[in-house]
């Protein structure tokens, strides 16, 4: 910071200013003295060596001189004249004459040094001082003066002017230094102040001295004049930019770090890597004890004694194993206890297994019972316990149906005959089935009741099927009655009357025909209820079609039936099954579907009869076995129409099959056809997929070309250029087409008879020009625009479009750098093992659980790269850890 | 030595790299710069082990003073090389069952051979052995191996079926019809194949689904898929050759290579090359490049191929050509010649990849020659292994599937594959599309909800100003749009007033560059 003189200073003495720094002519700032004769000069050059502490210590003397004069400061405008006059006057003959003072001023010079106007000031002031006050009259002091100023001029100590002090002769020495006790004249007259300077002289020589000047001085010096304060945002501008430069030294030195992270192909992580644990065994000294169980047993191991014990020979473990006497028989004690126990209670058990008395049981079952239901009653949980048990058996019993004599055992001695066996075999045999009933009627009743609720919920369905159910209830109920009435029968009766032999016979005819009738109403049943079940299939598709439900999985077989059914109604009856089909009313419908269901039956036992509607079905099953599905879906819709038109009742039912028939190869045939006009027809957008199969031929076998193309063929290639070049022409017309004729309409774009004398309207012909132009340069543009024998197709594949990119990644500006770098093949298969690391090693490497830690400063040589590379090189064979690239980047990439 | 490193280097290296001096962004110079080192070290580190991995170098027939190669017989030659070689030279005669074509795996250890009349064949040709053979008593017009040589498929009277290697019939392919010529592409699993009446079709043997169906213009006896990009060209009645890919129906070249129909067609394994043999009593040798061609000699030819280093073999009648590549003349010169006996007629030649055998199918069945120089003498048993064992051919089949490659990457470039393609420039949107496209973002705008501002900016004039100039906002990037359209054009009638007549041009002042 430089700090400006006040202006009317500079103004006012520019002169004394220059002349005092001429006289030290390296520029320094030089308190004002006489000046010398030439030859004292030469000998103060020889001798410049002065001490910049006494140089100090003469400012001092002289900051004094102008304290003392500070009052005559103010007054400045008039002393410059009597300075001049004083100089001129030689007034104390110290002087020499200032003719050609100004013109001294050496060349180089430069009024810059100039440290503080204070002291110019001052010195002036003291010159003037000098001037006015008569004090340089007196010798002794004028001589004391004198020094001070050579002293001041030169920078040396006033020992070194006291010869010429000597020689001058008139010089009266100083009884007494300046003190406080001794103040300076000015002091004593009352006009000036005592100074620092003036405390100070009286120390001098003495310890200490030179440090407290020194001190003073430094205090002096600093006491620069104090600006007024800046402006806040100016003081802050200059700290912003003061810090932004210290700011950016520092950071610069971040540079060549960031610029070698930068550079590096790949940042590696994983450096000082820090396995904590790498041994189970380390892993397991750390292990802190915990429970209760694990601090015994850590006690216990790292007992001192064992640790001891262990660490020796071990004789000592031994020692340690000692098991008292007492121990010893206190244990053993508590195991006979327990051993007498256990045996007390076995006895007591096999007491109560050995009691035989029923009552004893009975109760025993009873209190047993008794708690049960107890307990039940007690504790729902039980109870839920119990039913769920309950529940869990019979569901058992319908997945198994273990109780239904489907056992090996079971079977077998069912195909001996339940004659053949005694009593107890039967017995167990009938008490399972009976089980069986009993758990699966339970389910039953369960059901029911459940179905019950559902159908109060009054949905039709259910009551349908509800009512089929009870159906096939009464006759499963049936059957059931008759099965053990045969079961029932076999016991024949040992005594009584009906014990004698010619009642025996006569029961067993009578059983044997009950038997008999038993069998075939049994077989009855089972046709019933078969039917039933058909039927009730049938009712069940025919709701799920009506009613408009969801159905998945097989539909097909379903909607066959239906159909079946429906042709049956037309056939046999009249419209009103129809009707009712139509009318949602399930319940009827049901009824309905049993009467066809019986009707089925007997239709399908006169199947000779009616050999054409036999072969309907067959034709229409096996289209429907036709794995085909849209061929099955076509026939559906014929099988519909042809429905609608045998309700019409005026075709034969013949003919109809074989028009179906027809119509189905027909149709397929013809969606063939449609096919492939819809591809044949699709000529613009050639080369499109249809079902995924790209065809521009047909898909139709192959058929033999007729005679006249035979021909044809056969004198194909005549001339085959002429050919070619036509095929060219064409196709270039194709893609180019040619500019149609202008065409001449009367009456347009010009008048009729302007238009007769001149032709076309010149708007017209050019347009053909240009048209016409655009499509030569066009042609020009083509590759094979050179090549007369070939032609190169200029369509553009769609497809392939994907295999090239649109648009440049994004590093890279210029096609030709993007597609040299994409020259080389990234793969095993095409660079040597040793090579290929390199080439495809990611831009960070990290192991995972790897804390990134912050970039830490190092030293980088920013110039030695290559070096550097070859370094960490020689690290990569040394150290797998260390890999190439940037040698060991401790951080992540500074960006 | 060290020339001979470095033009391997530079084979590895696979062209130049990218001028980074023109590259403007620091960044990738340097990463680009990086990339390039460890090409080039990848590339060195190749070129040294080659001479491990390529140890054996392919020989030729040299002659001594006047004596010409083409005159040196099979028996010299047989006299000459060792007895492994030897075993490669021999004639199989079947009479019975008509002029024989044959086909080779990859690997060259298993051919194919179908007679006319019915007799299909698997032959072992490293223990000489027969695999298997069948009696379909049909015609049988062409064989091809599939993918290895468990599968070949073979174009019979009316369809073309597919045979494993026991001869159980696998596949019955009834679109194709009567197939006359059938090609395998190898690396797109794609059975193609040119049936009597033109239709080319492409089956892709994996998924089975028929990839391609195209009506050529007229009938073909001549198929080959050019090794380099999967091309299939057929070579047509009418002295043309269309070369086909599955995803156009238009043929991507038609060239007229000779006047008369064409008989044979050959492809050379770099797919610069193209060899077409006329019934006008040419051979042409064909630069794909600039579909030009680079020689025509005389000769008629049944059949055609090139082998792997380049030999060129031709057969008609009972006569057998090589050409060999002149390196210095680059033109194909006679190398050798070999000639049946009167009555044979020749049907198809065929070189034995990575062994210097020619095999020959003919009307008295099949012989197989030697031709020095003609095989790679160096086979990578990734690509195809002779000595393949069951185990190594299971990988190798599941890894060619992982890298069979769709049938969109069949094109006449594939090394442009992954570059730099501008989308096509569209024609300039017709005013109505452009109105439409306004009208899509207005209305898109439109549909936005606007947000609720607090009290006193939600006025609704505010909002409706809002709304107005949200509108405006959209509608605004066409409009500049069209205003920029509208002002080049102008700007270039202005340039093109400006532009004086050609006799004029001279005295007009030069622009200051």
């Amino acid at each position: 910071m430089v700090v400006k003189k006040p202006k009317n200073w500079n103004s006012q003495k520019p002169e004394n200013t220059r002349r005092f720094i001429a006289s030290g002519k390296d520029g320094r700032k030089k308190p004002s003295g006489p000046r010398l004769p030439n030859t004292m000069k030469k000998v103060l050059d020889r001798l410049n060596t002065r001490s910049p502490v006494d140089s100090d210590g003469e400012e001092n003397e002289v900051k004094i001189d102008t304290e003392e004069n500070s009052e005559s400061v103010g007054n400045d405008i008039y002393e410059y004249e009597e300075e001049v006059a004083q100089e001129e006057l030689g007034k104390n003959r110290r002087f020499d004459s200032v003719e050609n003072l100004n013109y001294e001023l050496p060349d180089d010079f430069e009024d810059e040094d100039i440290p503080s106007d204070d002291e110019d000031t001052d010195d002036d002031g003291d010159k003037d001082d000098q001037a006015k006050t008569g004090f340089n009259a007196e010798s002794e002091e004028d001589l004391g003066r004198h020094a001070r100023m050579l002293q001041g001029i030169t920078g040396m100590p006033i020992e070194a002017f006291e010869g010429i002090k000597k020689s001058k002769g008139n010089m009266v020495s100083v009884t007494r230094p300046e003190s406080e006790f001794n103040p300076s004249h000015n002091v004593l007259d009352g006009d000036n102040q005592i100074t620092i300077q003036d405390l100070l002289d009286p120390l001098q020589g003495k310890a200490g001295y030179n440090q407290l000047r020194e001190r003073m001085h430094h205090l002096e010096k600093k006491s620069v004049p104090i600006q007024a304060p800046l402006s806040k945002p100016e003081k802050e501008k200059v700290e912003r930019k003061v810090a932004y430069a210290i700011s950016k030294k520092e950071i610069r030195k971040w540079e060549p770090l960031v610029k070698r992270n930068r550079e590096a192909p790949t940042l590696y992580f994983d450096e000082d890597r820090d396995l904590k644990y790498s041994t189970v065994g380390a892993i397991a000294s750390r292990v802190e004890p915990r429970t209760e169980f694990e601090k015994k047993m850590h006690s216990l191991v790292s007992d001192k004694k064992v640790l001891e014990a262990h660490a020796n020979d071990g004789t000592r473990l031994l020692e340690l194993n000692m098991i008292s006497v007492e121990d010893e028989k206190e244990r053993s004690d508590r195991i006979a206890k327990i051993r007498n126990l256990l045996s007390r209670h076995e006895i007591k058990q096999k007491h109560i297994k050995k009691i035989k008395s029923k009552t004893y049981h009975r109760l025993l079952k009873k209190d047993r019972l008794k708690a049960l239901s107890a307990q039940m009653e007690m504790d729902p949980e039980a109870a839920k316990e119990q039913a769920r048990k309950q529940e869990f058996k019979r569901a058992e019993e319908r997945l198994t149906l273990k109780h239904k004599n489907n056992s090996k055992w079971a079977k077998r001695i069912l195909k001996r005959g339940l004659d053949a066996q005694d009593e107890g075999t039967r017995a167990a045999i009938s008490e399972q089935l009976q089980q069986h009933e009993t758990l699966t009627r339970k389910i039953n009743s369960m059901k029911d009741a459940s179905s019950s609720d559902d159908s109060s919920d009054g949905d039709d369905e259910d009551s349908a099927d509800s009512e089929q159910d009870a159906a096939l209830k009464l006759i499963e109920d049936a059957r059931e009655k008759t099965v053990k009435v045969l079961e029932v029968d076999d016991a024949i009766p040992s005594s009584g009357v009906f014990s004698l032999p010619f009642m025996v016979r006569g029961l067993k005819k009578r059983r044997e025909a009950a038997i008999e009738e038993a069998k075939l109403a049994l077989e009855d049943y089972e046709k019933l209820s078969k039917q039933m079940d058909d039927s009730q299939e049938a009712s069940n598709n025919s709701i799920g079609v009506s009613s408009g439900r969801m159905t998945f999985g097989v539909v097909k077989p379903q909607t066959e039936n239906n159909k079946r059914e429906q042709r049956f109604h037309d056939d046999s009856d009249t419209g009103d099954d129809i009707d009712v089909k139509e009318d949602g009313d399930n319940g009827r419908q049901y009824k309905e579907n049993i009467q066809i269901g019986i009707r089925n039956d007997s239709l399908l036992f006169d199947e000779d009869s009616h050999a054409h509607k036999d072969s309907i079905f067959k034709s229409f099953d096996s289209t429907h076995e036709d794995p085909d599905d849209k061929a099955t879906y076509e026939v559906s819709i014929f099988a519909s129409d042809s429905w609608m038109k045998m309700k019409d009742g005026k075709k034969n039912v013949n003919e109809d099959l074989s028009s179906q028939k027809n119509k189905v190869v027909k149709s397929s045939s013809h969606n063939n056809h449609l096919k492939e006009l819809i591809e044949e027809s699709d000529t613009e957008s050639e080369g499109q997929m249809v079902d995924g199969i790209l065809s521009a031929g047909p898909t139709r076998p192959y058929e033999l070309p007729s005679q006249a193309e035979l021909v044809r063929q056969a004198f194909a290639g005549d001339d085959v250029e002429e050919d070619f070049e036509k095929d060219k022409k064409e196709i270039l017309n194709e893609e180019n087409p040619e500019p149609e004729k202008p065409v001449f309409l009367p009456g347009w774009g010009e008048w009729v008879d302007v238009q007769k004398k001149k032709g076309l309207p010149s708007w017209m012909l050019k347009e053909h020009n240009d048209a016409k132009k655009k499509r030569e340069e066009a042609l020009k543009k083509r590759k094979d625009a050179c090549l007369k024998h070939v032609i190169i197709s200029e369509k553009v594949d769609k497809k392939a479009e994907k295999l090239f990119t649109k648009v440049l990644p994004f590093p890279f500006t210029s096609e030709e750098a993007f597609e040299q770098s994409m020259r080389v093949p990234l793969g095993p298969e095409f660079h040597p093992a040793t090579a290929i690391n390199d080439l495809i090693r990611p831009e960070v490497v990290k192991k995972p659980g790897i804390n990134i830690k912050p970039i830490k400063f190092e030293e980088v040589n920013p110039h030695a790269k290559d070096e550097d590379q070859q370094d960490s090189k020689q690290k990569m064979t040394d150290n797998k850890r260390k890999r190439r690239g940037g040698g060991k980047v401790v951080n992540k990439k500074a960006r | 030595m060290a020339d001979d490193l470095e033009a391997k280097v530079k084979k590895y290296l696979r062209g130049e790299g990218a001028n980074l001096e023109v590259l403007n962004d620091k960044k990738l110079k340097t990463q680009l710069a990086i990339r390039e080192d460890l090409y080039g070290k990848s590339a060195k580190a190749a070129a040294d082990v080659e001479k491990w991995l390529m140890p054996s170098e392919g020989g030729y027939l040299e002659a001594e003073g006047i004596e010409k190669t083409w005159n040196i017989t099979q028996e010299s030659i047989a006299r000459e090389v060792d007895i492994l070689s030897s075993k490669n030279q021999h004639d199989i005669i079947l009479p019975d069952l008509g002029p024989y074509t044959l086909d080779f795996t990859s690997s060259g250890r298993y051919m194919a051979i179908a007679g006319r009349k019915g007799h299909l064949a698997v032959v072992d040709l490293k223990n000489m052995s027969l695999v298997k053979e069948i009696q379909v008593r049909e015609t049988v017009r062409d064989v091809v191996f599939l993918h290895n040589e468990l599968f070949y498929a073979a174009a019979q009277k009316k369809y073309p079926y597919i045979y494993n290697q026991d001869g159980t019939e696998l596949h019955c392919l009834k679109e194709h019809g009567p197939v006359r010529k059938l090609q395998f592409l190898k690396n797109h699993f794609l059975l193609a194949s040119i049936n009597k009446i033109g239709h080319l079709h492409y089956q892709d043997v994996t998924a089975g689904q028929i990839v391609a169906n195209f009506r050529t213009a007229c009938r073909s006896d001549a198929m080959r898929v050019n090794p380099f990009n999967g091309v299939v060209s057929l070579g047509h009645s009418v002295g043309t050759v269309t070369m086909w890919k599955p995803t156009s129906s238009a043929p991507l070249v038609k060239m007229l290579c000779h006047h008369g129909p064409i008989s044979a067609l050959a492809f050379h394994s770099n797919g610069h090359l193209m060899a077409t043999a006329g019934r006008d009593r040419k051979i042409k040798i064909w630069d794909l490049r600039k579909y030009d061609t680079l020689q025509t000699l005389p000769g008629h030819a049944i059949s055609l191929d090139f082998s792997q280093k380049g030999l060129l073999a031709y057969g008609n009648g009972s006569s057998l050509r090589i050409l060999r590549n002149n390196s210095d003349s680059q033109s194909y010169e006679r190398y050798m010649s070999h000639s049946f006996l009167k009555g044979y007629q020749i049907n198809k030649v065929l070189f034995r990849p990575y062994e210097d055998v020619l095999g020959i199918g003919h009307s008295m069945g099949w012989s197989s020659i030697l031709a020095p120089g003609s095989g790679e003498p160096n086979f990578d048993s990734w690509v195809a292994n002779p000595f393949e064992t069951s185990k190594q051919r299971r990988e190798k089949e599941v890894k060619s599937l992982l890298d069979k490659l769709p049938p969109d990457t069949i094109m006449l470039n594939p090394s442009k594959i992954g570059s730099f393609k501008p989308p096509r420039k569209k024609e300039k949107p017709t005013k109505d599309e452009r109105e439409a496209e306004i009208e899509a973002a207005v209305t898109a705008v439109k549909s936005t909800e606007v947000k609720k501002k607090t009290k006193g900016r939600n006025k609704p004039s505010r909002r409706a100003k809002k709304r107005q100039e949200s509108i405006a906002m959209a509608k605004r990037p066409f409009l500049e749009q069209q205003m920029e359209e509208y002002n080049s054009g102008q700007k270039r009638k202005i340039s093109e007033e400006v532009q004086l007549p050609p006799s004029l041009q001279r005295f007009a002042k030069r622009k200051v560059v």
